[in-house]
């Protein structure tokens, strides 16, 4: 618990800590570090023009904070790639990225290809979905990775209420944050409880990290970077900055059901090959759901594979290029 | 300014609208960025503090905010004999509850007050790199203004103070607002923006109040208006009652009569307050007027240099010029004898409801035009010209 309450203090920052951002450019030039910006997509052209403005303007033009913006899009049939490449974002289509892999669908495909694809020393995954965007959700999670060497991953979580009272206040993440992945973190990895909103789907990363562990393509990819990262780097190698607030899509109970199928597999998986459960049977890839039709109830089964992409490192496409 | 002064504004500002282009991205994030921060009218402290930053990143001198809450600021010229002063004002007419998201797509901006006045404002806090990359310096000092309380009630109550309590003269003004393009206003009519408000006293009458304001409404489309002096009534708003089933208790009415005379004005208030007085006759039933904003008539003639240089700007541009001459927003300017000009800077559409939206491709040409105007106004300032009354 101690380690927990000292790398809160240590490792947890506000947004607001890093709002010089001439200052973070200045820093970065001096490291001689490169930032590629990754933006995730599948059919997103509501979203996605916002974000690659404000992006492009503030962080590439004004302040020349990141180096790339991409767009990896999974096959929209919206506009998405339309409308972010007007507004000067590069795009790709996930598919075409090492065409010799072949092609899943995934968000974890498009951040796993995006390492292949994108030239920075850090790369920052930035969800497009985000009706609120503004800069700080890129330079508040480069910064603790500019200014603290030591620090290798960092997370965003949001957590800033409308008032402070100084009174003491829930802190937390989502429904399958509270009620799956915490209960799993305390039982099996009780230090990244500490991570307020482990499944966010914004973070920040050095390339030497996210070369050396596996994607899941899924529904995994968050939890499983935690795990492996702290696995490999500990505690300290993480760290978290409080975005303040994001406002995005809210989704059903029954899809939080089908993220929460896949995080168990990857979850599991990483318990048998850590040897921390003996005796883990073969698991099923169907998950099964009900609902009523009349006075009939009726069952519908999705089949979650959660498969994985090993480290970019082992992939000999990338060891050539790199 | 003699011909080829003018001639070679227009040769530049013809090529103005296709270097801008590449700087269209930073207009666009300073409007979603500004656009976001909600600032109904009397609550822009927030949007101004945006400004201010973004001011005093630029380096421009006196970012402040005065004692009513404008956000000012000072982008010295080389001369800096006379002033220049740029205004967008801070307000928009929704609430803070409203979801103040706005989204982009390739060719659209939606979001509430895009057009009025967020895309303005945006327009003023990004001028000043514009200028710096396009290695713009005028001779004036361009003085930044984007007044608060502006609209509505508020009745131009910023503006006004500034105007009264600056210290050096300005020379000449260019209000900015987002939309339309094509506008270029430069005299005011005098305007009454008002509000009747209809109350039943129910121990008394069982009458709606919507009834009453019907009769109003009839009455106020009787009136005789002098065409002569283009005097026009417009039906604004109108609300009244809480349910379908109860006669309505209240009920209110926004208005606003226009004209180029200000005696006109004057005296069909006269005959609004009778028609009021003959209401409250009925018993139980009393309605009262309640002035929101005045403006006078004044500004420019058609053949002022200024005009007649906006008018030549807009036509290299092939910006097609939109109708009318009259807007309130040259009124303060006429008042202290300024020499005014309002324009827009693109298309848009459902402005001042929630699904407000501009156009993105003539935004940059509308930019040129202000640019140009500006410098036309730089260089015709070294022969100065006055406003009439």
């Amino acid at each position: 618990m101690q380690n927990i309450n000292n790398w809160l203090k240590s490792n947890t920052f506000h947004h607001s800590q890093f709002k010089d951002i001439s200052r973070l450019v200045e820093e970065k030039e001096k490291q001689g570090v490169t930032i590629s910006l990754c933006i995730p997509t599948l059919n997103e052209e509501k979203t996605i023009g916002k974000e690659v403005v404000i992006f492009k303007s503030e962080l590439m033009d004004r302040y020349p904070l990141i180096d790339e913006l991409a767009v990896i899009d999974s096959g929209s049939t919206d506009r998405t790639l339309e409308v972010a490449a007007s507004f000067g974002a590069d795009v790709y289509l996930s598919a075409d990225i090492l065409p010799e892999m072949g092609a899943k669908r995934g968000k974890g495909e498009n951040l796993w290809k995006a390492i292949y694809q994108l030239k920075g020393d850090i790369i920052v995954y930035v969800d497009a979905d985000i009706k609120n965007i503004h800069p700080r959700f890129v330079y508040g999670l480069v910064a603790p990775l500019i200014y603290r060497r030591e620090i290798k991953y960092v997370k965003a979580f949001y957590d800033r209420p409308l008032a402070l009272s100084g009174q003491i206040r829930p802190s937390g993440g989502g429904r399958v944050t509270e009620i799956l992945i915490r209960p799993l973190f305390s039982l099996f990895f009780p230090e990244l409880t500490a991570l307020v909103q482990p499944l966010s789907g914004e973070y920040a990363a050095r390339r030497e990290i996210l070369e050396k562990i596996p994607f899941p393509i899924g529904y995994g990819v968050e939890t499983s970077h935690l795990i492996d990262v702290y696995s490999e780097w500990g505690l300290e190698a993480l760290a978290q900055t409080d975005l303040d607030r994001r406002v995005h899509r809210h989704q059903a109970t029954r899809d939080l059901g089908k993220m929460a199928f896949g995080i168990l597999r990857v979850f599991f998986k990483r318990l048998k090959q850590r040897e921390i459960v003996e005796c883990l049977p073969e698991l099923p890839t169907l998950l099964r759901q009900f609902q009523a039709k009349g006075e009939q109830y009726e069952q519908i089964v999705y089949e979650i594979f959660e498969e994985e992409r090993p480290p970019m490192i082992e992939v000999d496409a990338y060891c050539n290029q790199h | 300014m003699n011909e080829n002064e003018m001639s070679r504004i227009l040769e530049y500002v013809r090529s103005l609208s296709f270097d801008l282009e590449k700087l269209r991205e930073i207009l666009l994030a300073n409007l979603v960025l500004i656009g976001e921060i909600p600032s109904p009218t009397g609550e822009e402290q927030n949007r101004i503090a945006f400004l201010e930053e973004r001011w005093a990143e630029y380096g421009l001198l006196d970012c402040a905010t005065d004692e009513l809450g404008n956000g000012v600021a000072i982008l010295p010229g080389q001369k800096g004999d006379s002033t220049i002063l740029l205004v967008a004002h801070a307000d928009t007419p929704f609430a803070l509850t409203e979801d103040h998201t706005y989204s982009v797509n390739s060719s659209r901006v939606f979001g509430p007050g895009v057009a009025d006045n967020s895309l303005g404002v945006a327009v003023l806090s990004s001028l000043p790199l514009f200028f710096e990359k396009l290695n713009i310096q005028l001779q004036s000092d361009l003085c930044f203004l984007v007044p608060v309380r502006h609209l509505d009630q508020g009745d131009q109550e910023g503006l006004k103070f500034f105007l009264g309590n600056i210290k050096n003269p300005v020379d000449a003004a260019i209000v900015v607002e987002g939309a339309q393009l094509g506008r270029l206003n430069f005299r005011s009519m005098a305007t009454l923006g008002g509000k009747i408000t209809c109350q039943i006293n129910r121990r008394i009458s069982q009458e709606s109040a919507i009834n009453v304001l019907c009769h109003v409404v009839s009455r106020l489309n009787k009136m005789d208006l002098p065409q002569e002096n283009h005097t026009l009534l417009t039906l604004g708003a109108i609300e009244g009652g809480v349910s379908y089933k109860y006669p309505a208790r209240n009920g209110e009415l926004k208005f606003q009569i226009r004209s180029n005379s200000g005696q006109t004005i004057e005296k069909i208030t006269g005959v609004i307050y009778n028609i009021l007085d003959d209401i409250a006759l009925q018993p139980g039933v009393s309605a009262h007027l309640t002035p929101i904003a005045h403006t006078s008539s004044g500004g420019l003639d058609s053949s002022h240099p200024f005009v007649l240089a906006a008018r030549q700007i807009q036509a290299t541009l092939d910006i097609v010029p939109q109708d009318s001459i009259y807007s309130p927003a040259i009124s303060a300017f006429a008042e202290y004898n300024i020499p005014g000009l309002c324009i827009g800077i693109t298309l848009a559409e459902n402005i001042n409801y929630l699904d407000e939206f501009i156009e993105i491709e003539p935004i940059m040409k509308g930019v040129a035009q202000l640019i140009g105007i500006l410098m036309a106004i730089d260089g015709g300032l070294r022969c100065k010209t006055s406003t009439t009354g």
